[in-house]
């Protein structure tokens, strides 16, 4: 007989990962399924190369014959936990309650209360640093000390305050300080080729490994799922995957199936695992895909063109813009924020454009070096019916599958918080003292969300309030893909939150044996 | 739609068109030792997809744009054998190179760039130079200056000899702590 675990869950990253360690803690037996390989994090990431090492000047996403980040569909254990920038925000109620509050979009069906308890879960079992703030759209959690200030941030923040605004330090699920067994963050400089220390969370390191401790959990890499099977009760009863390397089939059969997949690939896989859609019956299933869109400028700051070079890169940005336009008179719904100097010293793209030739050229761009800076604000966009995802089957990757297809169209409010955004950014550089290298004018987009939402109405929403969706009870969608709105900050702790409230959730049904 | 991590890595970085997937040692191992010498007058290697003609004029190009000072220049750098190897496998590049190089032998009417003395090669660039800072350009000369520029550019700052000697890069370092800003700016 084939195991049947309590639990399959289908996807190793943030939400995956935070998931089956929590369920397999609560004594659930859980199959962690990830398409990518197994990847050591201490050895296999280019974490401290430079690009002189390649004759392509570009530093790969790993080592030379190390396998894993190959695909969508195959990353690796820890998912993309493993190359993130770490930055961990609490939603506050603001963000769960969008429609109420200015009438676009769509509220959550839960509300900041509801999260509170899991979020300090997370950051007392991870680690975030940061500092209190008291801001009420940007709830304190429970902070390591944050990272100082850089140079840039400084000048950046003196600009902001010419205009009204204050920059706050940025709080990221990176040590500042050694705990957990974990040492605290060296300051190399690095942080998205992969933390070969640990200092940065990942999901693997953090979350799974130490779990394997309860015996309860199994992880079983190279396994690409393609469909979550269903059996003739109406329940999922596992799924087929294929050998990232073999291409040969296999099944894992589960009494639950959770999905975890980052966003698109979810959506993508549940569009694959049924004629129009399995859990769709209300056709909303690809629907109101929101990621972010991004823009900003490049900029070289005045006070510092000519210093010396300080080794200020490690930990990458070290400040944050929190919104603030959702508290002005506007012509349009929602609102931005913005990060700042996430940018390292290892590409000089910028240099191109630096003019002139000869010594003199040389010396400019040497004197720009220190003072160069990337402001990127985030902006929310609202759901419209022309923002979707659906397969492309026309388009079928290595694994034969059909490709996961984004289609977005930005409505008049996403130009408007765009053209906001963009006037902001130049403003606070020329105010901070900035020569504007380069205006990023068209949006691009990041930090993908939607297509699953969450609701309350089976009618108008996948999954429920617990993330398990309306139309099969026992599975369930965890990621950025179930948020029916998309706040302006970076998701990513929020989606953790969602995965410990929902492990807490499922385990407390199975032990009534409801699940 | 470029995926997150693309993004991040677009910005700041070099540009996407001279991005290989890159896997093998041997490329690396056929790569190191271009950026040893610090002299400016470093023997050319054999270029894989140029004539040793041309390449000499773009070594010589790449030179001009970023000549040794008190820090290594182009040629020590190895930004010709970079240039060799983003243009041998972009067509685009390639189209624009041909031309360009066509050109240029109709500017000093059949002698060798290489061979001109600073003035005359001067004389050719800095004006091609003037109008590529003024705004978009069309002519073929200046098409390719722009492109030697941009390669240059890309293969000497992402150079030993352009990061870590001459910006004088500081980072990859193991740090007990922050070195916080704690001037007042």
């Amino acid at each position: 007989m084939a195991t049947v675990y309590d639990v399959v869950v289908v996807g190793s990253g943030a939400s995956g990962g935070t998931l089956a360690a929590h369920l397999a803690r609560a004594g659930a037996h859980v199959a962690i399924v990830e398409g990518g390989p197994k990847i050591n994090t201490r050895t296999d990431f280019p974490t401290h190369s430079m690009p002189w090492e390649f004759a392509n000047r570009q530093i790969p996403k790993m080592k030379p014959g190390k396998p894993g980040m190959e695909s969508e569909r195959a990353r690796g254990l820890g998912g993309k936990t493993l190359t993130w920038n770490a930055v961990a925000w609490r939603f506050g109620q603001r963000d769960f309650k969008g429609k109420t509050f200015d009438g676009g979009g769509e509220d959550w069906p839960i509300d900041y209360a509801d999260l509170a308890p899991y979020y300090e879960r997370i950051e007392r079992e991870i680690g975030v640093c940061g500092n209190y703030d008291g801001l009420k759209d940007l709830p304190d959690g429970v902070f390591l000390p944050p990272a100082p200030y850089k140079c840039s941030d400084k000048l950046i923040d003196k600009g902001a305050r010419k205009l009204g605004l204050k920059t706050i330090h940025v709080r990221k699920a990176t040590l500042t300080q050694a705990k957990f067994g974990r040492p605290g963050c060296h300051y190399c400089g690095n942080c998205m080729a992969g933390c070969d220390v640990v200092a940065k969370y990942n999901s693997y390191d953090v979350h799974l490994l130490p779990a394997m401790k309860t015996g309860k959990l199994e992880m079983i890499p190279n396994a690409v799922v393609r469909e979550v099977m269903m059996g003739g009760d109406g329940r999922a009863r596992g799924v087929k995957f294929i050998h990232r390397e073999t291409k040969a089939e296999g099944e894992v059969l589960g009494k639950a199936v959770a999905v975890c997949c980052a966003c698109v690939q979810s959506v993508a896989l549940l569009q694959m695992s049924a004629k129009g859609g399995l859990a769709n019956s209300s056709g909303q299933l690809g629907k109101h895909f929101i990621p972010h869109f991004t823009g900003g400028v490049e900029a070289f700051l005045d006070g510092l063109v000519g210093t010396p070079l300080k080794d200020d890169e490690g930990f990458l940005d070290h400040a944050y813009l929190p919104s603030f336009m959702h508290e002005r008179k506007r012509d349009y719904v929602r609102s931005f924020g913005a990060q700042f100097g996430y940018q390292n010293r290892r590409g000089i793209g910028w240099a191109r454009e630096t003019p002139g030739m000869g010594a003199g050229y040389k010396k400019a761009v040497k004197d720009q070096y220190p003072a160069f800076v990337v402001f990127s604000p985030y902006g929310e966009m609202v759901p419209n019916a022309k923002s979707y995802i659906d397969l492309d089957h026309g388009k079928l990757d290595q694994y034969g599958l059909p490709s996961a297809r984004r289609q977005v169209t930005w409505m008049a409010n996403d130009w408007k918080i765009f053209k906001d955004m963009q006037n902001w950014s130049k403003e606070i550089m020329l105010a901070a003292g900035a020569k504007i290298q380069k205006v990023w004018d068209e949006p691009r987009t990041n930090h993908e969300l939607g297509g699953a939402r969450m609701g309350k109405d089976a009618r108008t929403s996948v999954v429920n309030p617990y993330c398990q969706t309306h139309d099969v009870k026992n599975l369930f969608v965890l990621d950025g893909s179930v948020f029916p709105s998309a706040s302006e900050k970076n998701p990513t702790h929020t989606m953790m939150a969602l995965a410990a409230r929902t492990a807490e959730h499922m385990a407390a049904r199975a032990k009534k044996g409801e699940l | 739609m470029a995926e997150r991590r693309d993004a991040l890595k677009i910005i700041g970085s070099i540009s996407a068109t001279c991005a290989f997937p890159f896997a093998a040692d041997e490329l690396y191992a056929q790569h190191e030792g271009t950026h040893g010498a610090v002299s400016g007058q470093a023997a050319l290697p054999e270029p894989a997809y140029f004539s040793k003609a041309d390449f000499a004029t773009i070594a010589a190009m790449a030179e001009r744009i970023i000549p040794a000072t008190d820090t290594p220049g182009a040629g020590a750098a190895g930004v010709p054998a970079y240039i060799d190897f983003v243009v041998g496998r972009n067509p685009a590049q390639q189209k624009v190179f041909s031309a360009g190089l066509a050109w240029m032998k109709k500017q000093t009417k059949g002698r060798a760039f290489a061979e001109l003395g600073e003035k005359e090669q001067l004389a050719i660039l800095e004006p091609l130079c003037a109008r590529c800072d003024a705004g978009p350009v069309k002519g073929t000369g200046e098409r390719f200056f722009r492109a030697v520029k941009a390669l240059t550019s890309d293969g000497y700052w992402t150079s030993k000899a352009g990061m870590g000697e001459t910006l004088g890069f500081k980072g990859n370092a193991i740090l007990g702590a922050y070195p916080e800003c704690l001037h007042e700016h």
